[in-house]
């Protein structure tokens, strides 16, 4: 019995080590040291003789990542897609292939995921690529990709991606706001869209959805818009691209990107009023930059702020010791500056217009702004499908003012509304107008209330 | 030489472990060994007595503590970082996902183990007269060890954390007047966030191990104090025509015997401490079934100790803990359940929150710490206690029967879903 218990000990105490073995070779063998010793084959047939052969040959296998600390991200593909940054590697077999086409988007600063979506975290394939259990943001498909470019560039046009363009247009004009919130403006009927790219739904369910609602999503109150397919796609882009991280305003923050914005906060901030102006609004003490950027070469405005005296001889300009980056941006902002962004920002304020024109517009932007189009038409005309409401649709607001007054209306858009039912045994009608008390404040109510009525008097003049 | 076998008797002061005497020194002049007894009853080393499981749940716990250490060299206490030092631990941490593969395991392993070995001891009747004190002790290194598995559990900061802390505090929130306010004390704030994060933290590696460790030497200490190892049932006497005798103890009729000090000698302590032993005591024709410690306890708690480590090591090997999604507050599960050994507590929960969240469980802790105060039979054989060990029995077949309902037969909104039943879309 003892001698037999003294085996055993012996014996376990031999598989503990063996297992500790194993664990320890588990873990050394990790597939990333595989891709790393083929790239290093690979460059090492470019190299001309057998010590410099061997020299790549001996380099040490190691992680590759690029921190984004400002987007929580660590995006370590680039240990095993070793070639993306290597022109010579054009022609190489994946993962090791160049990336052409990026422009000024180098993955060493720019990292990967922020496009391509895919865990940056993990260091094997199927972790990596993203299509494991409890990882959200699988890669996104090749087709869809461009769509990541609107996660930085929000506004304009994308060059190359006019999907998006026409995308956010639509979004904008078709009234989605009246039911779907974005950046914290619009209804809460449907599910709000602020961060729809990260959940990365697949692409094509995103284009079936906007082709037929309720043929993915059943028992959605969302109608049919009947887009066509080019439009579907656009909006498929747009909702992609749509992300609660601040990935443009990272990468401007880490001055990765010289953009006019950034230029614009730096003119703000440095105060470049104080003695210019632009278009003749602001000070007159020093020349005014309307046009600056015709008149000197980038190269001459780039010496001019670094150093004034030497380009200038006697200038009263102070050095301001940017960054080239901020330069850049100062540069590309002031390309673009026009008299109104600076009495803009001299005023903080709109524009001015007649006090009439002014609440009828504001009306008509918020009609639209807040979505309330996408029920009630662009032009008030209403004719939604709204099941088993009465008159089975949305109801045109053409002719508001016949059944209500200016106050009750004000208080239907205030307290929200739900349809006089037609049937009392069908289904309730999906649609409903919503409170918007909470949303809007009484100033805006009022305001969508005079463009209602502005357009009432014209309906009446034609009677 | 001579200077290595100074240095070595300097060491080691006990003779040779071939006699007697060095086996009783190894054991009595080691700081560690000395609580065990120089001497053991063969019958106590039976496995069939005792299973180990003490000693397996403390061996669970040293592995617990060395790969913790090791854990907190990559953790970071703060949300997004804690996840991501999840991740990293997974990838590019040598060894990483062994050691929290070994840290998971052997947690729930001694969550398991603590309470099998209270079941031991009850069914032993080894909380009786004189261990009642050291079984109280007991129950409170389990609720310890609970605390300690519960604590752990929101360290990854992924949405199983997240949500079974959720609703594990919120079944604590039920308690009456106190309840809230204690979840709030717990959380460091109104839900689990930042605040909740760092306090479980703190509790997980310094609060709750340092109690545990203490209460943990109480233990080991009553247990010697309260005369070792309870007998195994099968050796009782049936009937006990004569009251055991204390090896030179007075008989429990003579009066104590006051003897005036001598002037002569000095007295130890133990000289001065006298009367009679409380506890169970070896006849002398028993003295034949003792066996030294050395090597014979010694190698079976070796054995032991290396089993558990290779059936951790071997479960860590094959098996990952699982790591979901990042904590998110604003994506709820359906349904969200506590850690597994509080499912049956959810499950008491759904049906009545005050009676099911706070009184149940307060009547259970409370009867499992009055047991050797309130069942007042002096007799251990298992004939003699068929009352008690049926409610205890019903105790722990309940608590089973709740935790696997819990587990396996609970879907969205808890409705009863047999497992083999898929169910499509719980999340959203």
């Amino acid at each position: 019995m003892e001698r037999r218990l003294q085996i055993t000990f012996f014996a376990l105490s031999l598989l503990a080590l063996a297992l500790i073995l194993a664990a320890g070779y588990q873990a050394n063998t990790p597939s990333w040291k595989t891709y790393q010793r083929s790239f290093l084959q690979l460059e090492a047939q470019g190299e001309p003789n057998a010590v410099a052969k061997a020299a790549v040959l001996a380099s040490p296998p190691e992680i590759h990542q690029v921190l984004l600390p400002g987007l929580q991200r660590v995006d370590r593909c680039t240990t095993c897609h070793l070639g993306v940054e290597d022109p010579t590697m054009k022609n190489a077999p994946e993962p090791f292939r160049y990336h052409a086409g990026l422009g000024p988007h180098i993955p060493s600063k720019f990292g990967c995921t922020i496009c391509h979506g895919g865990q940056g975290l993990a260091t094997d394939k199927e972790g990596a690529h993203g299509s494991v259990a409890f990882w959200p943001n699988p890669l996104l498909n090749k087709d869809y990709i461009r769509a990541s470019c609107g996660r930085c560039h929000k506004e304009g046009d994308v060059p190359g991606v006019p999907e998006l363009t026409e995308g956010r247009r639509l979004f904008e004009t078709q009234g989605c706001r009246g039911c779907h919130k974005l950046n914290g403006v619009g209804g809460s009927i449907g599910p709000d869209l602020t961060g729809e790219g990260a959940n990365r739904r697949s692409p094509d369910w995103l284009e079936r959805h906007f082709l037929a609602p309720n043929a993915v999503s059943t028992g959605s109150a969302m109608p049919n818009f009947h887009f066509t397919k080019e439009q579907a796609r656009d909006l498929t882009y747009y909702m992609l691209s749509l992300t609660n991280e601040e990935m443009g305003s990272y990468f401007s923050s880490v001055r990765l990107i010289p953009s006019p914005e950034y230029g614009q906060q730096l003119f703000v901030e440095k105060n470049c009023l104080a003695c210019h102006a632009v278009g003749g609004a602001g000070a007159k003490t020093a020349p005014d930059l309307l046009g600056v950027t015709k008149r000197h070469s980038i190269e001459w405005l780039d010496e001019q702020l670094v150093n004034p005296e030497l380009v200038y001889p006697g200038s009263s300009m102070p050095e301001y010791d940017l960054e080239v980056n901020a330069r850049k941006a100062l540069v590309a902002f002031m390309a673009t500056a026009t008299a109104e962004d600076v009495q803009l920002i001299l005023s903080k304020k709109t524009r001015a217009m007649t006090p009439e024109d002014v609440a009828i517009e504001a009306g008509k932007q918020n009609f639209s702004r807040f979505g309330c189009v996408g029920c009630h038409g662009t032009e008030l005309q209403g004719g939604v499908a709204n099941p088993n409401a009465q008159g089975g649709e949305v109801p045109s607001l053409l002719h508001v003012s016949d059944d209500y007054t200016k106050d009750e209306v004000i208080a239907i858009i205030r307290n929200g509304r739900v349809p006089p039912i037609d049937k009392a045994s069908g289904p309730t009608p999906p649609l409903y107008m919503p409170s918007w008390k909470n949303v809007l404040s009484d100033e805006d109510i009022h305001r969508i209330a005079d463009y209602l009525w502005s357009k009432q008097e014209k309906k009446k003049d034609a009677w | 030489m001579n200077l290595i076998r100074e240095i070595w008797q300097s060491i080691v002061r006990r003779d040779p472990l071939s006699t007697d005497k060095g086996k009783s020194e190894l054991v009595f002049l080691n700081v560690w060994l000395h609580i065990h007894p120089a001497k053991v009853k063969k019958e106590n080393m039976k496995f069939r007595h005792t299973f180990y499981l003490g000693f397996i749940t403390f061996f669970l716990f040293l592995i617990l503590l060395t790969t913790g250490i090791a854990l907190m060299c990559y953790y970071r206490p703060y949300p997004p970082q804690a996840y991501q030092d999840m991740k990293d631990l997974q990838f590019v941490v040598f060894m990483g996902p062994f050691l929290r593969n070994m840290h998971r395991w052997a947690a729930h392993g001694m969550v398991i183990c603590v309470f099998l070995h209270m079941c031991r001891v009850f069914y032993t009747g080894s909380y009786k007269k004189p261990r009642q004190f050291n079984w109280v002790i007991g129950v409170l290194l389990l609720l310890v060890t609970l605390s300690l598995s519960f604590t752990g559990y929101l360290l990854p900061w992924d949405q199983l954390a997240y949500w079974a802390i959720t609703v594990g505090t919120n079944i604590g929130s039920y308690a009456p007047l106190i309840g809230g306010q204690v979840r709030e004390l717990l959380l460091g704030g109104h839900s689990v966030g930042e605040g909740a994060l760092i306090r479980f933290y703190v509790l997980h590696v310094a609060v709750l191990p340092s109690i545990i460790i203490l209460l943990t030497i109480v233990h080991f200490w009553r247990v010697r104090k309260d005369g070792g190892l309870s007998r195994p049932v099968w050796k009782l006497e049936p009937e006990k025509t004569e009251p055991l005798v204390t090896i030179g103890a007075p008989a429990v009729t003579a009066p104590l015997k006051t003897v005036a000090a001598s002037k002569e000698k000095t007295y130890g302590l133990m000289e001065v401490v006298t009367g009679k032993p409380i506890f169970e005591t070896i006849t002398p024709e028993e003295e034949e079934d003792t066996v030294f410690s050395y090597p014979y306890a010694f190698v079976r708690e070796a054995v032991v100790l290396m089993a558990t480590v290779t059936t951790i090591m071997t479960m860590s090997l094959f098996l990952n803990a699982p790591l979901e999604e990042l904590a998110n507050p604003a994506k709820t599960p359906n349904p969200a359940k506590a850690p597994w050994y509080f499912l049956g507590l959810q499950e008491l929960v759904s049906h009545s929150a005050l009676l099911g969240g706070v009184v149940a469980p307060a009547l259970m802790v409370l009867a499992l710490l009055a047991i050797p105060y309130l069942d007042r039979n002096p007799s251990r054989r298992l004939a003699d206690r068929k009352l008690i060990l049926w409610l205890f029995t019903i105790f722990v077949v309940a608590n089973l029967v709740l935790i696997v309902v819990g587990t396996f037969f609970r879907g969205p909104g808890w409705a009863l879903v047999p497992p083999w039943v898929h169910v499509v879309g719980g999340t959203e």
